[in-house]
């Protein structure tokens, strides 16, 4: 027999497994514990908070009640006039009411769902497209095609950020909002778009072509073919790289900060994180909690596809 | 229904030509078998019938329609993989009735032939299983019975019986068999087996290197075959092939002469003087007879007193082995003959089972 | 070339075609365009000036370009050295089914998948001068330092923290790729060899060792391709480190804006990561 264990090597290996999952998991118990911490307790190397406190995470999504500022009686006579147009008034007391403290946190969150998923779900469709081009049709240029997108998913953003943001100003798009929204986007679908392409590929070649002739002589055509059998074959994977694009797009940085960083009503939430922790209303619990949940959405989504990923389908449609 | 041409046929791949040329006629209603061994394009042949693949020249007909540029799902063609290629995420039931939904076949209809194809492929207990977890049988089955529920005017089979183990092969070659003989649909069988071809085809395809060497009924095959290709690939011992030499009146076999006028299967060209002409000649091991079990008639020719080097018992034959003109030669006997290693024996043969070949080209003479 | 297969090649090309034009749109043609940019003097706004070869001269003449250099350099070894033992140590840990390991590899790959931005603070956490536990572990508990460091705020130092996060970070990609080939090694090699007299190093050096040689080569290529371009990572966690990524970010970004020094720094760096890349093409990609 080998791997025969003794009681030594069966100690010995579990104190090897706790050391390695405590060291994947610190940083993720500090955060979570500082993010629970009252200022008085941050000193404590304990990771159990002394006294539980809640309000870094009612704050950010929004469950306190949001302060009244008292509003200078000078102002409120303005606001009085009824020769001034509402819209006016309104921008006048806003200025009064919003709450310099205030990080909104679900707006970014919004945000960063808007422009992960978004590019995440035209990545997929186009990945599906390409990948299954490459790995099944047979033409010419298809090698140099699959060769280009590797590299092309080995070439990394900093290499791309200036002649990209050189480009978006030619053509005049990074000087309007909505112009460096647009280019942020495009942006996501290009940088998730080769791996989701890549990984499909080799997924696609796993699939028995086979089952895609043995379709055709049931009388399906090509495409349906395709929507009828390697796409239902193909779930979990399409989930998968689903999954890993709208991952990527959720953690990226570089870009956001090119493109948005004077838009605050798009910034993602990497880039307002950032900007949290430079600016003064910076405290450990809030920027904690805030990476909390960030980070949820992330571990739901990975738990999930790694479960997804355990039933490899294909095999039994083609011989034990 | 329909019949089938394929009109000089080539494949290339590349540079590397794998159908070199291949021209043959199958009737409305026959079953007919390509077989080779690997690499003699049997596979590509049946693909470029379904449409899988595309012929580099020559013109598929079936029908009275030209199919060169007919997709294949538009050929009415149904095929049993050598894979069976089920749709895993897809349960018996819906693997079976799949061409059918996408016709839109009436609800009632297609119940009905479920039922019919699925008691005939004893398929009822399994119909709501996923391929998964059914047994190598099990799938091929209902591979088959995804093909015959439709009215395909063509059954393609590649090498459907190769994954089973060897008594379910036997098992499910007699339901082809049977199938066949019900149905009576235009069939093109593709198997490395030279028993399913036996067994199976009213015509027998042997294909070797890209072009067909013999095309017939199973029996003048193995009777009748145009080179030692054939003759060495079909039966089972193989044939063994001898160098001889030919004289005017006999054909000098080691020391051994036969008359040359009792080579009933051999065609002698007159014309040419033979008096030293090397040959090889071929005699199948289920012609050689122990002399004490069998009673002599005018063609036959006794080779005396041969020294048995080895015996190898079959159950209810045997093969045994022995030397003649420096090679070495197999024999089946029946279990009749109680022979032992060692021993010397009398092997009777019919002298007009005896086939001569050309040295050189290999072809029959 | 027959008008099917014809039909099929347009097909394919009708798929493929939305991803040739967005990536050559946003991809090809931005590298080209980069080499154009890197030969003239370009501000923010999208003016340029030709200065030929002057950004190249600059950035030769700049002590800090060959400083970055450094510190990729120092970066890239620490990075792919540690990623590379730490999941082979892993992987050869963890290759036996045993209960948990389901959890266990969630676990270890949560790094991974975690964004950069949530986990820098984490670590930026525990590496604080006032709150974090490193410091108390050093200075209170093993009193290996006399005083509190803020180990981050010294970019010698950070280096050090910026390389162990990468090792957390990436390490699990390392196990998982490593682990795969680990455990399609066929059990009757290690049986043969324990029948042949090896005990378990012997199998591990004799046996273990040359089927992995090709994954691990896989392992260090990547990792240095990916590594080169690294930013977020080192950006997010210890601004101060300049690896070459964060140098051109901040030529092309922040303070005396220059994007012109910036592009031609990029277009050097895509000439070594072309090397890698050429490398991994040639000898390792299977697909």
């Amino acid at each position: 027999m080998l791997g025969k264990r003794t009681i030594k090597g069966r100690i010995g290996f579990a104190f090897a497994v706790v050391m390695l999952v405590c060291f994947s998991l610190l940083p993720f118990a500090q955060i979570l514990s500082t993010s629970l911490k009252h200022q008085f307790d941050w000193g404590n190397p304990s990771l159990i908070p002394q006294a539980l406190n809640l309000n870094a995470y009612k704050e950010l999504l929004g469950l306190t009640e949001v302060k009244k500022v008292e509003i200078p009686v000078a102002i409120q006579k303005i606001l009085d006039n009824p020769k001034l147009p509402q819209d006016k008034k309104d921008a006048i007391a806003a200025k009064y009411v919003a709450n310099d403290n205030l990080f909104p946190f679900g707006k970014y969150m919004l945000n960063s769902i808007m422009f992960s998923v978004g590019a995440a779900f035209i990545s997929l469709i186009f990945a599906v497209m390409g990948a299954y081009a490459i790995s099944r049709l047979r033409f010419k240029g298809q090698v140099v095609i699959q060769r280009s997108v590797l590299f092309v998913y080995m070439v990394g953003g900093v290499l791309l950020m200036v002649p990209l943001y050189q480009m978006a100003m030619n053509i005049g798009l990074a000087s309007t909002m909505w112009g460096s929204v647009v280019c942020l986007f495009l942006i996501y679908i290009v940088q998730t778009l080769p791996v989701g392409m890549y990984m499909l590929g080799n997924y696609f070649r796993g699939i028995p072509f086979a089952l895609e002739e043995a379709a055709m002589m049931d009388g399906c055509s090509r495409t349906e073919a395709i929507i009828k059998v390697v796409l239902p074959l193909s779930l979990p994977m399409l989930a998968t790289v689903f999954i890993y694009c709208f991952i990527i797009g959720w953690n990226e940085y570089l870009f956001a900060s090119v493109f948005l960083k004077q838009y605050p009503e798009f910034h993602t939430l990497p880039l307002a994180l950032q900007e949290l922790f430079v600016s003064k209303n910076a405290i450990w619990d809030r920027i904690m909690a805030a990476s909390m949940l960030t980070l949820a959405p992330i571990v739901v989504c990975f738990l999930f596809a790694s479960r997804f990923m355990k039933g490899g389908k294909t095999d039994g449609g083609v011989k034990g | 229904m329909a019949s089938i041409s394929l009109k000089n046929i080539v494949k290339n791949y590349g540079k590397t030509s794998v159908v070199k040329n291949i021209d043959l006629e199958i009737e409305d209603g026959e079953f007919v078998v390509l077989v080779g061994p690997s690499g003699c394009g049997k596979s590509t042949t049946l693909r470029m019938i379904a449409g899988l693949e595309q012929a580099s020249s020559g013109d598929i007909v079936i029908g009275d329609k030209v199919m060169n540029d007919i997709e294949p799902q538009h050929r009415n063609i149904a095929m049993v993989f050598q894979n069976y290629a089920l749709y895993p995420h897809k349960s018996v039931r819906e693997n079976i009735v799949f061409a059918l939904r996408r016709l839109k076949v009436d609800e009632q209809e297609l119940q009905r032939r479920l039922v019919e194809i699925s008691e005939m492929l004893q398929l009822e207990e399994l119909l709501d299983r996923k391929p998964a977890d059914l047994s190598g049988g099990q799938r091929q089955r209902v591979a088959m019975g995804r093909a015959i529920i439709r009215d395909a005017d063509v059954f393609l089979f590649d090498e459907p019986l190769s994954n089973l183990d060897a008594k379910l092969r036997g098992h499910m070659r007699t339901e082809i068999g049977k199938i066949h003989n019900k149905f009576g649909r235009t069939s093109v069988y593709v198997t490395h087996d030279q028993i399913e071809a036996m067994t199976l085809a009213d015509k027998v395809v042997v294909l070797h290197d890209g072009y067909i060497a013999q095309a017939g009924t199973p029996m003048e095959i193995y009777l009748d075959p145009v080179n030692i290709f054939v003759a060495q690939f079909i039966g089972s011992p193989s044939m063994n092939i001898v160098d001889a030499t030919l004289h005017n009146d006999y054909l000098q076999l080691g020391e051994h002469k036969l008359p040359r006028n009792k080579l009933s299967a051999v065609s002698f060209d007159d014309e040419i003087p033979s008096e030293g002409q090397p040959v090889k000649v071929g005699i199948r091991p289920d012609f050689f007879n122990d002399k004490k079990y069998f009673t002599q008639s005018d063609s036959s020719f006794i080779f005396e007193a041969m020294t048995i080097e080895l015996v190898e018992p079959m159950g209810f034959d045997k093969e045994v082995l022995f030397n003649l003109a420096g090679a070495s030669i197999k024999a089946r006997l029946d279990l009749r003959s109680d022979v032992k290693r060692g021993e010397k024996l009398d092997l009777l043969i019919d002298l007009s089972r005896v086939l001569l070949f050309d040295t050189n080209s290999e072809l029959r003479l | 070339m027959s008008p099917l297969e014809r039909a099929e090649a347009n097909f394919a090309w009708k798929l493929v075609l939305p991803t040739i034009a967005v990536l050559s749109l946003l991809i090809l043609y931005p590298l080209l365009y980069n080499i154009y940019l890197s030969f003239f003097d370009v501000q923010l706004n999208g003016d340029k000036a030709f200065v030929g070869l002057g950004n190249y001269t600059k950035l030769l003449a700049n002590p800090d370009y060959y400083s970055a250099i450094g510190t990729t350099a120092l970066y890239l070894l620490g990075t792919v050295v540690g990623t590379t033992l730490l999941g082979l140590a892993m992987a050869l840990l963890l290759k036996d089914p045993f209960p948990g390991r389901g959890l266990v590899n969630a676990a270890i790959m949560l790094p991974y998948v975690a964004p950069v931005i949530s986990v820098v603070f984490g670590w930026q956490f525990l590496f604080d001068p006032i709150s974090g536990v490193f410091n108390y572990l050093m200075v209170d508990v093993l009193h290996i330092w006399t005083e509190r460091v803020n180990l981050i705020g010294d970019p010698d130092s950070a280096l050090g923290v910026v390389i162990l996060f990468d090792i957390w970070k990436h390490a699990p990609i390392a196990y998982m790729l490593i682990l795969s080939k680990l455990v399609s090694i066929p059990r009757d090699q290690y049986e043969a060899a324990s029948i042949d007299g090896y005990g378990p190093v012997g199998r591990f050096f004799h046996v273990t060792l040359p089927e992995l040689h090709f994954v691990l080569a896989t392992v260090i290529l990547l990792r240095l391709i990916w590594n080169l371009n690294r930013f977020e990572d080192v950006y997010l966690l210890a601004p101060n480190v300049q690896t070459l990524p964060i140098f051109t970010y901040y030529q092309a970004f922040t303070g005396v804006i220059d994007q012109g020094l910036a592009a031609a720094t990029s277009v050097i760096q895509l000439g070594v990561l072309c090397v890698f890349i050429w490398f991994y093409i040639k000898k390792v990609m299977k697909w």
